[in-house]
């Protein structure tokens, strides 16, 4: 199993190793990088969904919930998301020219046509969740090759909306 | 049997349907309680299992897929009152409680309107109108003009009009709020494009694409004055709140008092509210809104005529409750308060917890609230229509709490707001917990020198979470996952989230005086 940290691309691996009912770090590398082992060790806690981290000596609670492939941390005042990818899985599952959904709403104007060539940062669309509109933009110049909705459509997060080609 | 306190007043009544759902209707049903009052909440389908069903004494199922079927439909929620006992309806924020035919239709069907009269709701709620009440009552105004665009050659009187007014300026819908329909325009060039989408959010939130154009003012703070006035021509001010701190016009952050405000400014702010509330007979608890310049001039905004989001501030430095103060007016008690005896105890902030992206561009986010610890500790209160397990989905606004602090000083109040966000357990959902954080350990918030376009400047890093060792958080997942903490709960397209987990398995305490509609 690989991770990533939040929006980070960067894959870290390591290994937990039980030592007298301690899951001891035994390895943590990065992008095929060996980074030193830091002295950091998990133990169970008696509630559910706690665990205590132990850095260096130095105990601390963190709350964690599992959502999906997404470990959610809440550790010294802070939330964090942790992922977890398939060994060697690809980094990116869009590809370049696909614009995905940034979140569930409803598509309530598309101001280019199929074939239409489009500059980076021109409004493409505009979508609406919780009564407020969102513009989506193109992220890089190019020629529309595929509009897949309509108006009035509901999308949820993460579905193609438009392509853009070169 | 009415409570003692109610002894003595023209118009009582035992039972309050709260006409609202969330965080307010909560609230509401709290103060029904508390003053000896039954509560009857009403909902939607998606908020079958919501809080606020949960612990009204009885509630009302509204049939309907849209808000105009359930929490916007006048006729229902009428009809609830009446089959239901109900002698009097607390319309809370949002939905209707800014609609002059709301109050209109409550009154005629012979039940208490806790609000103020339908002819105060109808001027304040228009801009025009209300800014003709203000030049008559001598309230300072901002310059501008509305446009009605009824035909579809709106560029031309829209030009005209901006220049008259002058750049740079804000259009807004003549019956906004909230930062629907209000749109910046900083050059010429934009003002097709921000025009359209802002009559296109106006009609689709507010069903009129009536647009207004204003001066803005830059580098101002946004002050608002908490008002009650009884139905005896009583009327006192609850000194102010300081909201400058936006995105988008919508409020992040409140406090109170205004860090930079002067004894004199208060009492000439406090003195022009109160002008503006007697400009239209105004009865109840109102908000008048000022844009304060750096200059120490203020100008009208709007009078919000209901009660504020923001109001818990207010409650804590005055030690009055506001909610009460409503139904007692609403009896027609007379307010038993003078100016004199309003004074200001130490300060108060509020943090509106959003389901939102702040590092992209505050997009909503949706999920379950798989993990909500909320903080606990003196000084600390928490005003949130959400429990452990609820879903969290696009149907309405994505505030899911409001965290009030109250502390002897400023510096000591943004303390124990840092404390309390940090230990805000809040998992499942993307929130801007982290982003607060990173607002209230900016050096110009703890200076007190936040103005409204203070987000709009604000570098990149403020929007982002804070760097931490990843060594650290991979050993928690890696670890976690491998000591089986809990069972993946898998999101899926479908409604049947709540089937799969709620998060109160094992507590036996939920179903506890728990009424099932």
């Amino acid at each position: 199993m690989e991770w990533s940290i939040g929006k980070d691309e960067k894959r870290y691996i390591t290994n937990m190793i039980n030592v007298d009912g301690q899951l001891k770090m035994s390895l943590f590398t990065s992008d095929d990088e060996i980074i030193t082992i830091p002295d950091i060790s998990i133990t169970n806690d008696s509630k559910p969904n706690r665990i205590v981290i132990n850095v260096s000596g130095k105990s601390q609670l963190a709350h964690v919930v599992k959502v999906d492939d997404v470990w959610w941390i809440h550790l010294d005042g802070r939330i964090h998301m942790v992922k977890s990818h398939e060994i060697n899985s690809s980094k990116t599952k869009q590809n370049e020219g696909s614009l995905l959904s940034p979140m569930p709403g409803t598509i309530i104007e598309i101001l280019v046509k199929k074939g239409q060539r489009v500059r980076q940062g021109q409004t493409l669309m505009v979508m609406e969740a919780m009564k407020m509109e969102h513009k989506i933009q193109a992220p890089k110049a190019g020629k529309i090759s595929s509009l897949i909705h309509e108006v009035g459509q509901r999308v949820d997060m993460g579905v193609i909306l438009i392509e853009i080609k070169e | 049997m009415i409570p003692d306190w109610m002894k003595g007043s023209s118009n009582p009544f035992s039972t309050v349907l709260i006409a609202n759902r969330g965080e307010i209707a909560v609230r509401i049903i709290q103060a029904v309680k508390e003053a000896g009052l039954k509560s009857i909440a009403i909902y939607s389908d998606s908020d079958n299992n919501s809080l606020h069903v949960e612990m009204a004494d009885y509630s009302i199922h509204l049939p309907g897929e849209t808000l105009l079927d359930t929490y916007l439909n006048i006729d229902a929620i009428i009809s609830a009152a009446k089959s239901s006992g109900a002698e009097a309806i607390h319309p809370g924020y949002g939905f209707l409680s800014e609609r002059a035919d709301f109050a209109k239709s409550v009154s005629n069907a012979d039940l208490v309107w806790i609000g103020p009269s339908p002819e105060s709701i109808e001027i304040m709620g228009d801009k025009i109108s209300a800014r003709k009440k203000m030049i008559e009552y001598d309230v300072p105004i901002i310059p501008g003009e509305e446009l009605i665009m009824d035909n579809e050659d709106f560029i031309e009187p829209l030009a005209s009009a901006a220049a008259r007014v002058g750049y740079p300026l804000l259009l807004k819908a003549s019956a906004g709020g909230g930062g629907k329909g209000m749109r910046s325009v900083y050059e010429p060039k934009n003002l097709k494009s921000q025009y359209e989408a802002a009559s296109r959010e106006a009609s689709a939130a507010f069903g009129n694409g009536t647009i207004y154009v204003e001066r803005l003012l830059n580098k101002s703070r946004h002050i608002e004055i908490q008002i009650l006035c009884d139905k005896y021509g009583n009327s006192i001010h609850l000194n102010e709140r300081d909201c400058s701190l936006q995105r988008r016009h919508q409020k992040v952050i409140e406090e109170a008092p205004c860090p930079i405000l002067s004894k004199e400014l208060r009492h000439l702010m406090g003195e022009s509210a109160l002008k503006a509330a007697k400009s239209v007979d105004y009865v109840g608890a109102g908000t008048v809104e000022f844009l304060l310049s750096p200059n120490g001039d203020f100008f009208f905004l709007e009078m919000n005529t209901r009660l504020q989001v923001e109001h818990p501030i207010t409650e804590l430095i005055t030690g009055i409750d506001i909610v009460q103060k409503q139904f007692e007016i609403a009896v027609g008690l007379e307010l038993g308060l003078i100016q004199d005896d309003i004074g200001i105890i130490g300060h108060a902030i509020e943090a509106r917890i959003y389901a939102e992206n702040p590092s992209n561009g505050f997009l909503p986010a949706t999920g379950i609230l798989s993990k909500w610890i909320v903080p606990t500790s003196p000084g600390v209160r928490l005003d949130s229509g959400f429990r452990e397990g609820d879903k969290i989905t696009i149907d309405f606004d994505p505030m899911l709490a409001k965290l009030i602090v109250h502390s002897s000083s400023r510096n000591s109040a943004i303390r124990r707001l840092d404390s309390a966000l940090s230990e805000f357990i809040a998992l499942g959902v993307v929130t801007n917990i982290g982003f607060l954080r990173n607002i209230i350990n900016h050096p110009l918030f703890i200076r007190g020198e936040i103005t409204t376009d203070f987000l709009d400047n604000a570098p990149d890093e403020l929007f982002l979470e804070k760097e931490f060792d990843p060594a650290q958080l991979i050993a928690i997942a890696s670890g976690a996952q491998k000591l089986g903490i809990n069972k993946n709960h898998r999101h899926k397209n479908s409604d049947d989230l709540l089937n799969d987990y709620n998060g109160h398995e094992s507590d036996p305490f939920r179903t506890l005086s728990r009424n099932f509609p």
